[in-house]
């Protein structure tokens, strides 16, 4: 990682390098040239004039220009053409005229490319800059991590690097502190500080037991945290490997001017040619011919063309990373444009996803303990998280061995407790089982009007009570769904609930349309039905609804806060709230809307520049800077977007 | 099928990029390239018997220089 930062660093050092150098010399020439017109002054006889201009322009261009004119000449030879191809050939063609000059050939244009040159060289120099700006909360991502840990060996603490700690180190971390890697909290409780990596802007109280991640910032107890992910399998590491990744992907609209950017440099080479011997033809100047050449070549500016749109993204994504939104993928920023439809996966995506015991009831003399008993005593060999609501209710009480158990898969369980049959389950799994609910109707419906899923306990086919199991809304999930509301999204909750409960939540959150009943397998039919209706984004978390988020258009995997779902999920998002969606959305239409400038000014400066340039209206200096100006524009726009409010 | 991820040296501009992408494509086994001017990053995606050296001769050819592979 370290490296990362030295290339774009050498790189910028290296342009000021070339700057102060092509400059040192430019002045002189420039002084000598203009000195005689401006002030009718002659710094050198007019004799000694273009040898002089000769020398000084010399080291200009074959030595500070050295890199750019090998790489352009080995670009005309191996036919892989590059900008530096125009400019290498432009100067070289205005230098060599110093000497045709001599036989009376042409007017004399040394000056004028050492001029363009240092133009140049000025323009990549501010454009590095800038381009290392761009990256720069990239940057700080790959430089979050902590250097050092302090770790327990037997009794003594001892420091050692960060890439000597090993899973199960124990980690002593003071307030103030960066936390080294992600682990688990084994003694002490504090609160962290996880904005840099999750964007949470409030302190998270970690307790024992409790997750952190490596690189955020203990506030204010001593943690001992036993290291559970070290190297590139951290939280952190895949973040910047999701980023990184994602400027390697490409955003559609960017193909044209991919396109027009391979085929760029030969067009404009062989319009250079057109345009000179036209001019030959027409005017038989030897000298304005070659000085519009010049000016088409160095006009043509290629470099920003393929640099709207990557140099937006990469903005785009650093703004989102800082903020913990992960875009994985460049097309999503421009499919999200055309998404017309959100649908939120319900538990853990709208809500917390850990549901709780609420409300027990029982039928005729069934003691309360007893029906949570029999219930947490299936529940227990069960993984689903109404499970374990069930049995963390119940903890602490004896429970009974069970026989012959069986998952139904989206309806309930069952098993034998002795010789009485347990089911335990939701209605369709009774009605399923001939087991009449007749009884309890009434208390189901209003557990249900409260949006409470019901557990209904059944014993030797009749039932004995239900228990109404609640998971709480996110605590900003009806601010964010309000927002999508407001800007004409159609929002969609969809559930393995029944209609009931589902409609309740949907209400308490705000969203319009709920799909309720739905088998975790069929949510990405459920979804691919919806896109028959315009594109659609799902929220939902990585690791449950990978298909549906693969299904969508544009597929929104939400983290856990400690975990982030990697695979699934064009946009990952860090933190677990839903907000972070609307951001998500603003920050993809704020990219795109950059990249669409970019390309438009890009693309516009073209249309203009080059066929003025051919007309011959433009002097190769004024193209020069034209160029240059063009292709900082481009990487200034971008860095704009900073400013934007997300 | 492995996956690498090169550091290159010396791309200023977007069609440095794109002829990079060329030239690595060229290299037999070489299935998916993707060069990033901003990050100086190339993905490849090749098959395992692919030479790591043809591939950073590729680059040179392009005009660049590989300073760092890793597999993913």
């Amino acid at each position: 990682m370290a490296e990362e930062k030295s290339i774009e660093e050498r790189e910028i050092a290296s342009w000021k390098r070339k700057l102060i150098g092509s400059w040192v010399l430019t002045v002189p020439i420039m002084l000598i040239m203009y000195s005689g017109m401006v002030f009718g002054l002659s710094l050198v006889p007019m004799k000694w004039m273009p040898i002089v201009l000769l020398v000084l322009a010399f080291p200009v261009i074959f030595i500070f220009g050295w890199q750019t004119i090998k790489a352009g000449m080995r670009g005309l030879v191996t036919f892989y053409f590059n900008m530096d191809s125009l400019i290498a050939l432009g100067t070289v063609i205005a230098y060599i005229t110093g000497f045709l000059h001599f036989f009376g050939l042409t007017q004399d244009y040394s000056g004028v490319s050492s001029m363009i040159m240092s133009i140049f060289v000025t323009g990549k120099y501010i454009e590095s800059r800038a381009r290392g700006r761009a990256s720069s909360e990239i940057r700080k991502l790959l430089e979050l991590g902590a250097k050092k840990a302090r770790v327990l060996r037997g009794k003594e603490e001892i420091e050692i690097p960060i890439s000597d700690v090993k899973v199960g180190d124990v980690m002593i971390v003071k307030p103030g502190e960066k936390i080294p890697t992600d682990g688990v909290v084994v003694r002490e409780e504090s609160s962290v500080d996880e904005s840099m990596v999750t964007g949470e802007s409030l302190p998270v109280d970690k307790t024992k037991g409790g997750n952190v991640i490596g690189a955020t910032v203990n506030q204010d107890g001593v943690l001992y945290i036993k290291a559970t992910k070290v190297g590139k399998d951290t939280f952190l590491a895949n973040i910047i490997k999701l980023v990184e990744e994602a400027q390697g992907t490409k955003v559609p609209i960017q193909k044209v001017a991919d396109k027009i950017t391979s085929v760029f440099v030969p067009i404009i080479l062989m319009l250079a040619v057109l345009t000179f011997v036209n001019w030959m033809i027409f005017t038989q100047d030897v000298s304005r011919s070659i000085g519009v050449a010049i000016a088409v070549l160095v006009i043509a500016c290629p470099c920003s063309l393929g640099l709207a749109t990557p140099i937006a993204l990469m903005v785009g994504s650093g703004m989102g990373a800082k903020r913990g939104i992960l875009i994985r993928k460049g097309e999503a920023i421009q499919t999200m444009k055309e998404v017309k439809t959100i649908v939120f996966d319900k538990t853990g995506t709208i809500t917390k996803g850990k549901p709780e015991v609420v409300d027990v009831y029982t039928v005729g003399k069934i003691k309360k303990d007893y029906l949570l008993e029999t219930a947490a005593s299936l529940e227990k060999l069960s993984e689903h998280p109404i499970a374990r609501a069930i049995v963390s209710f119940v903890d602490g009480k004896k429970l009974k061995e069970v026989k012959k158990f069986k998952i139904l898969r989206g309806r309930g369980l069952q098993g034998e407790i002795g010789k009485k049959k347990i089911v335990i389950g939701n209605q369709t799994l009774m009605k399923e089982q001939k087991i009449l609910v007749k009884g309890i109707e009434a208390k189901i419906g209003e557990f249900e009007e409260d949006g409470k899923t019901t557990i209904i306990v059944s014993e030797n086919g009749k039932v004995i009570g239900a228990i109404a199991v609640a998971d709480a809304v996110k605590e900003d999930s009806l601010e964010a769904v309000k927002k999508l509301n407001d800007s004409g999204y159609k929002t969609v909750m969809i559930t393995g609930d029944n209609e009931r409960t589902a409609l309740a939540i949907a209400k308490q959150v705000g969203i319009k349309y709920t799909i309720a009943n739905v088998l975790p397998g069929d949510k990405a039919k459920k979804v691919e039905e919806l896109q028959k209706s315009g594109m659609v984004a799902f929220v939902g978390d990585g690791i449950n609804d990978a298909p549906a988020l693969k299904q969508a258009n544009v597929g929104i995997a939400m983290g856990t806060g400690t975990d982030i779902a990697i695979e699934a999920g064009d946009i990952v998002l860090a933190k677990g709230s839903l907000m972070g969606v609307v951001q998500a959305i603003n920050l993809s239409r704020a990219t795109f809307g950059k990249i669409k400038q970019n390309l438009f000014w890009v693309f516009a400066y073209n249309v203009v520049a080059i066929p003025l340039a051919v007309a011959g209206l433009l002097h190769p200096v004024i193209a020069e800077i034209a160029m240059a100006a063009s292709s900082i524009t481009v990487v200034g726009n971008a860095n704009l977007l900073r400013r934007r409010k997300i | 099928m492995k996956k690498l991820k090169l550091t290159i040296e010396g791309m200023h501009c977007a069609s440095c990029a794109s002829n990079v992408e060329k030239s690595l494509k060229k290299v037999k086994g070489v299935k998916e390239v993707t060069v990033s001017v901003m990050t100086h990053k190339g993905f490849v995606e090749a098959d395992d018997s692919t030479s790591e050296e043809e591939m950073k001769n590729a680059v040179s050819r392009a005009g660049f220089k590989v300073v760092e592979v890793r597999v993913e």
